[in-house]
């Protein structure tokens, strides 16, 4: 049964407030109304203890007035009493000690000045909800290398000068290089520094289906009011209303209202303004009227950054050569941030710490890929590294061993096991019928290379775009 | 007990401890001032339970002894009494007191009864110098609650660092800080002290420099000045985080003449006072505008120019209740004062240029429309 075991605990605190109660009673019988009221009604039980059959009573009084008064003149009463009460000898502790107070009524009385951080962290938090722009991605993890400098640094300026500073800010670049990061970012800070409304965040997707959802309940305007009143409008994606006539109009009227109005429009693409194709001629010469930058994909130095701040957000402890170790095998932000999950629970389940060796092992299963994308046959790197080092294919499966066959066999060995996924016995067969150990080697070798060794790292880029 | 004192000491040391006694004690004992000599001291000590104060003053003592007398009737024939010798003799509960051409017995209570009170300041004392300290104190007092609900908020937090010493007092619609500095604070620790002890510790403090001592085990503070000291009950409880709620950005800062900002204040408080109290802020053209209306009374608004620091360009409209700028203005010593403000539901900060010790939070009203 389930009070069984609560219910001693709950015995022992009724017991303190009832052994003293009866003890406050018998003692009021032996003093008079005023000295009772003035020195025993503000004590209480703090502890009872029992040792070796006595027991030791902790009395807390209200003040050292009380517990001088009490000790020094009322001890034996005291004593006398308690004793009678619990049947036992018994030994007596003073302290000074405020009654318990039941918790409650502190809430009643206002006070606005300790109030107002929560409240103000609500609305922030509220804004951000309804511009549905995401708390994560914030200037402060957002890593800036060469690279993406350039569109960091007109971002700040946005969201420092909204509407005046570059208008519109247009962000391209390839998949998972932070184009969303950052625009969220600039979200983020206005929403922070008092734009607590009127801050939208929406991918060219969710834009399209609010006018085509318009369109057919005949609400076009409520999607007027939602959008063309706004401070600050971001569209991811920009280049999915290419195409579509309607919508590209609704996105004219609705980006002159706002940058009419001083508002500040931010779009993201995968390409430059000119390269959408079918995109309406005045609506690129409006996104090449603001600033255009891009972001190329992170150097290796950005990626020892974005691996340091995702291993802080996850609490992970990584040294600094097992960083660049990682920097120098996972190419884009995302898989970093998956490669660092897997790394995480690998740990956890091993539980020890993260080593060069289990990296080196995580690194070597390869990425799980759901089939997308048409993968390189074995033949076209085989193809690609040969041309690459302008070494013959027959030498590159060959048994010599001269250091200029070996290292880009070993690349080529490397490129099989992590971008193709293949076995390392499959790998070790296909270049030239060697054992799975050696391609373990292989690939240990060249991901260690790749953390240091700048040359190795723009040889497997190299190879990688050609295929 | 018998033994010649001076009126003039005697009178001022019985004025004094009569104002730690308490009127309603249900114990007539805590109504009584403990009379008690000891070489060629007498001590005169009295307490509520909550403070206690002794004061020692000279005497040429014949014989020892100690007994308890009734505050009120003791103080008033003593402070009636023209300067000179008076003769205090005492024989079992009954003082007889005997000055020129005067004798009067008083009839007191054995002083076993009366609850020992610390009568010296411990070793571990730190000295802090009297006149900073009172300075501070009021600086700070006038920003505790006087709401007994929250006993926290009515007593001033001390938090001690090494060489420092800082006094805060909130009522949860303001707070105040001033800072301290003395070489012999070494260990650091924080201590919550009843205002009305403080208050007392002011009004008494007259020499130099004084102790303080914390006994956390008594719960206890115990200060030490001159002849006299004085214990209080340190309030238990957690205060809360001050240092979260001081603003670490502002929008705009400003910096106004005190005391035309004073008078346009309490110009405006003539109006406010029919209207919740509250007098409005804005800026017009580099000039501070504080305005109150009230649907009654009328409207008023008084202009005064002042130099914008920061955010020229910024908008300001913040609304006070403004007893907490009169306040505030009062305790400010120099002739201007700064203020800074982050929005209308962010706390105002208030400093004095020429104090950087001291810091003032308002929290403003909120108003609608």
């Amino acid at each position: 049964m389930p009070h069984t075991s609560t219910a001693p605990v709950k015995m022992e605190k009724v017991d303190k407030k009832t052994v003293w109660n009866n003890v406050l009673e018998s003692i009021k019988v032996s003093v008079s109304p005023a000295i009772f009221s003035t020195w025993f009604s503000q004590t209480h039980l703090a502890g009872l203890k029992k040792g070796d059959k006595r027991y030791v009573a902790e009395i807390g009084c209200s003040s050292s007035f009380v517990k001088a008064t009490i000790e020094s003149r009322y001890f034996g009463l005291v004593q006398d009493s308690l004793k009678s009460e619990l049947d036992s000898p018994c030994d007596l502790v003073f302290s000074v000690k405020d009654v318990p107070q039941k918790k409650g009524g502190d809430k009643e009385t206002p006070s606005p000045l300790f109030d107002q951080e929560g409240k103000k962290d609500e609305e922030v938090a509220r804004a951000l909800a309804r511009s549905q722009i995401r708390p994560s991605f914030t200037f402060d993890n957002f890593a800036v290398s060469s690279s993406n400098q350039m569109a960091w640094a007109a971002a700040e300026a946005v969201s420092k000068n909204p509407g005046s500073a570059y208008n519109p800010l247009f962000v391209w670049g390839g998949v998972g290089v932070g184009k969303t990061h950052i625009m969220n970012a600039v979200g983020y800070s206005l929403i922070k520094s008092g734009y607590t409304d009127k801050v939208l965040f929406c991918t060219g997707e969710v834009f399209t289906n609010d006018i085509v959802e318009g369109i057919r309940n005949k609400t076009t305007q409520d999607f007027r009011n939602k959008y063309r009143k706004l401070k600050a409008l971001m569209v991811d994606d920009i280049q999915f209303i290419a195409g579509k006539d309607a919508v590209q109009e609704e996105f004219f009227h609705t980006f002159n209202a706002i940058v009419g109005a001083g508002g500040q429009v931010i779009l993201t693409s995968d390409r430059p303004p000119q390269e959408i194709s079918r995109l309406e001629e005045r609506l690129r010469s409006r996104f090449e009227a603001g600033l255009i930058v891009d972001i190329a994909p992170p150097d290796f130095e950005l990626r020892c950054a974005i691996i340091q701040i995702k291993a802080k957000e996850r609490g992970i402890e990584i040294p600094t050569d097992i960083v660049q170790l990682i920097a120098g095998n996972v190419g884009s932000a995302r898989r970093i941030e998956g490669f660092l999950i897997r790394l995480a629970s690998e740990a956890t389940v091993r539980k020890s710490e993260i080593t060069e060796e289990m990296v080196q092992s995580v690194l070597g299963r390869g990425f799980e890929t759901n089939g997308q994308g048409k993968r390189a046959e074995p033949k076209e790197v085989l193809t690609a590294v040969s041309k690459h080092y302008s070494v013959g294919k027959r030498e590159l499966l060959g048994n010599s061993r001269a250091r200029v066959v070996a290292l880009p066999r070993q690349v080529l060995m490397y490129l099989l096991r992590t971008e193709l996924n293949l076995p390392l016995q499959e790998v070790g067969k296909l270049v030239g019928d060697r054992d799975h150990t050696t391609v373990m080697h292989a690939v240990e070798k060249i991901s260690r290379l790749t953390s240091k060794d700048p040359q190795i790292r723009q040889d497997i880029l190299g190879i990688k775009s050609s295929l | 007990m018998k033994l010649q004192v001076l009126q003039e000491d005697f009178s001022k040391a019985l004025t004094a401890a009569s104002r730690f006694t308490s009127t309603r004690a249900q114990l007539p004992v805590l109504g009584n001032l403990l009379l008690k000599t000891s070489k060629n001291k007498l001590t005169i000590s009295s307490t509520n339970l909550e403070t206690s104060v002794s004061i020692g003053i000279g005497a040429k003592v014949e014989k020892e002894g100690e007994v308890t007398v009734p505050a009120k009737t003791i103080a008033d024939f003593v402070n009636n009494l023209s300067p000179g010798n008076i003769n205090l003799l005492s024989e079992k509960e009954k003082v007889q007191v005997k000055a020129e051409g005067t004798t009067s017995t008083i009839a007191g209570m054995n002083s076993s009864d009366f609850p020992s009170i610390p009568s010296s300041v411990a070793k571990d004392s730190f000295d802090l110098p009297t006149e900073d300290f009172t300075d501070a104190l009021s600086k700070v007092l006038f920003a505790t609650s006087v709401d007994e609900t929250r006993p926290i908020l009515t007593g001033v937090l001390f938090v001690f660092k090494k060489g420092e010493v800082s006094l805060v007092a909130t009522d949860g619609f303001r707070l105040s800080q001033k800072k301290l500095k003395s070489k012999s604070i070494t260990k650091s620790g924080v201590a919550i002290l009843p205002k009305t002890a403080l208050s007392e510790v002011t009004r008494t403090a007259k020499s130099e420099t004084l102790k303080l001592s914390l006994q956390g085990k008594d719960n206890q503070a115990v200060f030490g000045v001159d002849n006299v000291v004085l214990a209080t009950r340190v309030i238990n409880g957690e205060f809360p985080d001050f240092e979260k709620i001081i603003p670490k950005s502002e929008d705009i800062r400003l910096r106004a003449d005190k005391e035309e900002f004073l008078q346009a204040v309490k110009l405006s408080s003539v109006f406010a006072r029919e209207a919740a109290n509250i007098i409005k802020l804005t800026l017009e053209k580099g000039s501070l505008v504080v305005k109150a209306e009230s649907s009654s009374a009328g409207s008023g608004e008084s202009k005064l120019e002042v130099k914008i620091e920061k955010g020229e360009k910024k908008d300001l409209e913040v609304a006070f209740n403004y007893r907490f700028l009169e306040d505030l203005l009062g305790a400010i010593e120099g002739d201007e004062v700064v203020m800074s403000f982050s929005g209308p539901s962010a706390p105002g900060v208030f400093t004095d240029p020429e104090d950087a010790d001291f810091l003032h939070l308002i929290m403003p009203v909120k108003v609608q429309g």
